[in-house]
């Protein structure tokens, strides 16, 4: 092994989780999500060897995988239907709205959520939420100012309240 | 007399409560907003509504597909094998 790739598997390999969660929620399928995520990791290593390296990893790989997913996978996926904002949200209230939504959520059902979220706001949500980026970070990674990340953000998180307020009615029926 | 930070911005629920909710209110405007959200209903609502939202988000989170590691990690000895024939 060369010390570029030593180097190179070292610095991102802790962060390939990330990718592959951001991948998941860029592609429909898992094959494809994997796909993503290794021409991802191809795509940074051929900027490593040219000595591009960033100061944090997570954000520049989240930045590479987002470009790639706009230029090679975006006109496979179909273009989910924006979600309405959180007419049902309102019956989410209680003194544990987050243990009422994980009560009444299973994970496919999670996904099938995610997916019915804008693009923008599915892309936002997972860079801040899943990966943990800051609102600064996501922003550069989606080439768009702060202020518009908060404001997809916020809508998605209330579109998913909304979509947990669905079930909750009818987990209560 | 208002903070600072009200004097700054102007009130904007959905601004608001996606900073505090992601954790990136400055510290004083953290206390400042809590106790706003005791007597804005709005705010209120905004911020129920995001903590919901984004435990669901963390929710989401898969775990690696098996094999996934070893692939990427050997596609990346190989490329760099292939672009550096000269290193060992």
């Amino acid at each position: 092994m060369t010390s570029d790739q030593d180097s190179f598997l070292r610095a991102t390999m802790g962060a390939m989780d990330l990718v592959y969660n951001l991948s998941r929620k860029l592609v429909r399928t898992r094959e494809e999500a994997e796909d993503l995520t290794q021409e991802t990791y191809l795509a940074a290593f051929r900027a490593w060897r040219q000595r591009r390296r960033p100061r944090r990893v997570e954000p520049w790989l989240a930045t590479i995988c987002l470009n790639l997913a706009r230029s090679q996978y975006r006109s496979r996926s179909r273009r989910p239907k924006e979600v309405a904002l959180a007419e049902g949200a309102e019956s989410a209230g209680g003194e544990d709205p987050e243990g009422l939504a994980m009560a009444a959520l299973d994970r496919d059902a999670l996904h099938r959520a995610m997916w019915r979220l804008s693009d923008e706001q599915r892309v936002a949500i997972t860079l801040v939420d899943l990966m943990g980026l800051s609102t600064a970070d996501a922003a550069r990674a989606m080439g768009t100012p702060r202020g518009t990340v908060l404001s997809r953000l916020h809508r998605g998180r209330r579109a998913l309240a909304g979509l947990l307020g669905v079930s909750v009615m009818e987990a209560g029926r | 007399m208002k903070s600072w930070w009200v004097r700054r911005r102007r009130h904007d629920p959905e601004r608001n409560a996606a900073e505090y909710v992601s954790g990136e209110l400055p510290r004083r405007a953290i206390r400042w907003f809590e106790a706003h959200l005791l007597g804005c209903e709005e705010c209120w609502h905004e911020v129920m509504l995001g903590r919901v939202g984004r435990a669901m988000a963390e929710e989401a989170r898969e775990p690696l597909t098996r094999g996934l590691r070893d692939r990427v990690r050997a596609h990346v000895q190989v490329s760099g094998s292939a672009g550096h024939p000269r290193e060992r």
